[in-house]
């Protein structure tokens, strides 16, 4: 390990800071690997069996199985959850980003008492817990038929996630120049192609961000589905892992593989689109 | 572009409003109140006024769920940003591994809290991960049950929670970091502030607004949670770990005290807006005053 810190090394007594800096930087790895130890333990004690690990928590495998994956798959009906969960995550995503966009074009653009208030009511609902209103929800789907459907779920995440999609869209709309819009505007380009023409193509790196947010919002909430999907054949995977697995009497090589395919899309994601995933977490520091 | 066209203004604005009008301010609205009711969930309800608020006080399950929630966020914001701080500083000063090591520690905050309630529950077992580690270093005095002893479960679950999302303060504050001016790092170098003068009068001044942001939204994030307790210790040993959102939740739906459930959703509401909006207001003021 070498020490990297600036140019310290050359004033006196830079060996000893440089010992200290490496020192330092051992520590930091040390740190780091505590906090994915978790992980690694999890990944080589789901791939052991059940006997194996009962006989030695710590030890290293005497042999490697598959099988615990299989039955975990089976147990939580991995495909079908899956499955919903992607197409409860997918819709609402498309759905907040083009309703979220289009309303944050306005908002942006009109500097008038009504827009700020307006905008302020949808930045109020950042602040807004789900329990807080989903009993009036349950109440409203049940009047409007919508319990147990897709649907139902989908527009309950829209909503709950519009105020960060206007959030966002609306303070990218307001660091974009009018000076384009105003050209297309006098060669008589009304709102509606110059937001598809030329806005929404600068949306793209925003749009991006805020789809890993909302994307890891809704793959891993429990609260929506488990209170608003009651049918078997609609539930998500966190729904199915949550009521047919109970951590405190499943082995370990049960409840690791279960947790592991529940993360399992989204570490593929993590891992192709890193940068973005990386911006999109840290999407509440954006107003800073 | 909008100038007296209201019509197009209207349908852009339409759907979003739409939505959210009917799917979160108008649930927000009848859950205030449903709380006046003595509604059980049909169609029938009665008004009643306060009467919901004012036998939350004579109940106990009411003022130690908000005190084990207030002191669970208490924990996991001075923690989980005093780690996150530490590992930002450092990551700072070392660029080689900055990168790897920030990406690293992010990936928990990835991941679902009920997969992470999965992974710490075996971790934190009698017979689990942890007090294997500790037999193994030769410190079995220290084994402990550590989400069956009342003692210490609200800790333990905290710990998840600091686990899941330190990384996550860390990017906050690196990001911080690499904003500060160059000039100004190298101006205090040269006058040989080094080591923790140049951390208390120079970078701690400049990380204000990183600070700001970490608190409020670490405060809100613990105030608001539900799956951890609710996966680890289901509220237990004896509610040692019974959270308002557990309180809610079961009120709501576990039966015959529906509008109960609902106005503690709006205590919690409360509490949230208040705690977050007078913490980010005073951090807010203090940004101003350095």
């Amino acid at each position: 390990m070498t020490s990297d810190t600036t140019a310290t090394s050359t004033a006196p007594g830079g060996g000893l800071r440089r010992l200290t800096g490496g020192l330092g930087t051992v520590l930091l790895c040390l740190g780091t690997l505590l906090f994915v130890l978790p992980f690694l333990f999890t990944v080589v004690t789901s791939l052991r069996t059940a006997a194996d690990v009962a006989r030695s928590p710590l030890g290293f495998p005497d042999s490697l199985t598959l099988k615990n994956f299989s039955h975990a798959f089976s147990q939580i009906h991995y495909g079908r959850s899956t499955l919903n969960t992607l197409l409860i995550t997918g819709l609402s995503c498309v759905i907040v980003t083009v309703i979220g966009s289009l309303a944050a074009y306005p908002l942006a653009r009109i500097t008038q008492h009504w827009s700020t208030a307006v905008y302020r009511l949808f930045i109020l609902g950042t602040s807004v817990p789900v329990f807080v209103v989903v009993a009036p929800l349950y109440l409203l789907m049940r009047d409007l038929n919508l319990l147990d459907t897709y649907a139902g779920v989908v527009l309950i995440y829209t909503a709950l996630n519009l105020p960060v999609a206007v959030f966002f869209y609306t303070s990218f709309i307001r660091t974009i120049p009018g000076d384009l819009e105003e050209a297309a505007a006098l060669d008589g380009c009304g709102p509606f192609r110059t937001f598809f023409t030329i806005i929404l193509p600068l949306l793209r790196p925003v749009t991006s961000t805020l789809l890993t947010f909302v994307c890891l919002q809704i793959w891993n909430d429990l609260l929506v589905p488990l209170v608003f999907l009651q049918d078997p054949d609609k539930r998500t995977v966190m729904v199915n892992a949550y009521s047919f697995i109970d951590p405190h009497t499943v082995q370990p090589t049960t409840l690791f593989p279960a947790a592991l395919l529940g993360v399992l899309p989204l570490l593929v994601i993590f891992v192709f689109f890193q940068r973005q995933v990386v911006a999109g977490m840290s999407a509440g520091a954006v107003k800073s | 572009m909008f100038h007296r066209r209201r019509a197009t203004m209207a349908a852009f604005l339409l759907p979003a409003i739409v939505v959210y009008g009917a799917f979160m301010l108008y649930p927000l609205a009848r859950g205030v109140y449903l709380s006046m009711t003595d509604s059980l969930g049909g169609p029938m309800a009665n008004f009643v006024g306060t009467e919901q608020y004012r036998s939350m006080a004579d109940d106990p399950a009411v003022t130690s769920a908000l005190w084990h929630t207030v002191l669970y966020a208490v924990v996991v914001v001075v923690v989980q940003n005093g780690l996150g701080l530490l590992f930002a500083s450092m990551l700072f000063r070392r660029p080689k591994v900055r990168k790897t090591l920030s990406v690293v520690l992010l990936t928990p905050a990835l991941i679902s809290p009920v997969m992470a309630a999965f992974i710490w529950s075996y971790l934190f077992a009698p017979t689990g991960g942890i007090n294997a580690v500790l037999d193994l270093v030769g410190l079995h005095s220290l084994n402990h049950v550590w989400l069956g002893d009342t003692s210490t479960a609200l800790y333990s679950v905290a710990a998840v929670n600091i686990w899941m999302f330190t990384g996550y303060s860390c990017a906050i504050f690196l990001a911080s970091y690499m904003s500060m001016p160059t000039e100004l790092l190298e101006a205090a170098e040269l006058d040989g502030a080094r080591g923790w003068r140049r951390f208390a009068s120079i970078e701690w001044p400049l990380l204000a607004p990183a600070l700001t942001v970490n608190v409020t939204l670490s405060l809100i994030g613990s105030l608001k949670v539900f799956e951890f307790p609710l996966v680890l210790t289901n509220g237990g040993p004896a509610g040692a770990t019974e959270t308002l959102t557990l309180l809610v939740y079961r009120n709501v739906f576990g039966g015959g005290k529906f509008a109960y459930g609902v106005a503690l959703s709006v205590v919690l509401l409360v509490t949230v807006v208040v705690l977050s909006s007078a913490t980010s207001s005073l951090l807010r003021l203090r940004e101003r005053r350095i």
